[in-house]
């Protein structure tokens, strides 16, 4: 008997929660990105669509009703909700493009001194996780090109690692000429092609 | 006999690729301020920044928590206090056109910024509330989830 009581407590709570949660609500809110533009966002249930394509427009949705049309919020009611959300948004990648003498692994003077720059991101932010992307510009084959972008993206690898950096930190790629800053017709020579794009996150 | 050792191989390889799936990170924490927990492979974990973040993982705050996670294709999610964010699926592979991002806001509030899955595959990313799905179209939002 104090077993069944016991169970019809314990259904009693979990009828409770549930009717808790479907009292639930989520309210979302379109913001602008960095650059000032604004994207769209859909949201749905089973039971309908609400569509927002302009800033600062939320919309209110309750699970087990169609979501409602969207309606404009207050900034200062933004910052009041988000305050810490906001606050918590980590400073976007920082990129570093190192430029190479001609069909070489030589880092040019000014880009040999952008090292000790990228050292000193990587310390404040204590990242450990930067991107190392070798390019190279479209004189000579696909083929070479891989290659010798391969082998710049490793000495740039070899140097954040010989001043400390872990290597699981660091992620190379290659992309040979087929990414370049400045488009150019094959085998013409373009040096801001020639170049390594470190990124710090 | 043919069929047993090729039942063998699914029942011995299939576990296999995904825990090599699994040992890769998909993300990691920024930013941290209050109480903050990972939950990251079954594991209870206090973390840094620089703490890495996995597919399945849940990441949590407390009364006075906030942290800021930037994934693998510069997508970033925000948690204010109380929150509660579990990372479903992440796959990001440009060169074989392979992208899902599947999230699910548990509690709290957050805010999204989408990354370069939001410009180059939109479709591929869906945010799961109590109360909804949101798809995106490379933005910006905030949301909270009321209990």
């Amino acid at each position: 008997m104090i077993a069944g009581k016991r169970y019809f407590l314990l259904l009693a709570a979990c009828i409770l929660w549930l009717s808790g949660c479907s009292s639930g609500k989520t309210i979302l809110v379109l913001l602008p990105d960095s650059d000032g533009h604004v994207g769209e966002i859909q949201v749905s249930n089973e039971h309908g669509v609400s569509r927002v394509n302009q800033a600062n427009y939320a919309v209110s949705v309750t699970s087990g009703k169609a979501p409602r049309p969207p309606v404009i919020m207050a900034e200062q009611e933004v910052s009041k909700i988000f305050t810490a959300a906001l606050a918590a948004e980590p400073p976007p990648p920082a990129t570093y493009i190192l430029y190479f003498f001609w069909d070489s692994v030589k880092l040019t003077h000014d880009s040999r001194s952008s090292i000790q720059k990228i050292l000193a991101k990587i310390q404040k932010r204590a990242s450990t996780d930067i991107s190392v992307n070798g390019h190279a510009d479209r004189c000579g084959s696909k083929k070479f090109n891989i290659e010798l972008s391969r082998k710049r993206a490793d000495k740039v690898r070899t140097l954040l690692i010989a001043k400390g950096v872990p290597p699981s930190d660091i992620n190379s790629t290659s992309h040979g000429e087929g990414n370049p800053l400045i488009k150019t017709a094959d085998n013409v020579p373009e040096p801001r092609n020639r170049r390594v794009e470190v990124i710090v996150r | 006999m043919k069929y047993f050792a090729a039942f063998l191989c699914v029942v011995c390889l299939f576990p296999m690729g995904i825990s090599w799936a699994a040992d890769k990170y998909i993300g990691s924490i920024k930013t941290l301020d209050g109480t903050v927990t990972v939950v990251s492979r079954g594991k209870e974990v206090d973390p840094v920044v620089g703490t890495r973040l996995f597919v399945q993982d849940r990441v949590k705050t407390g009364h006075n928590g906030s942290v800021g996670i930037i994934l693998q294709d510069d997508t970033v999610f925000t948690l204010g206090p109380d929150s509660e964010l579990a990372l479903k699926e992440f796959r990001f592979d440009p060169k074989k056109n392979d992208f899902s991002l599947v999230s699910r806001m548990v509690r709290g509030t957050f805010v999204y910024v989408s990354g370069i899955m939001g410009k180059l595959s939109p479709k591929s990313i869906r945010i799961e509330t109590p109360d909804g799905i949101v798809a995106i179209r490379g933005t910006k939002f905030a949301a909270q989830i009321q209990e």
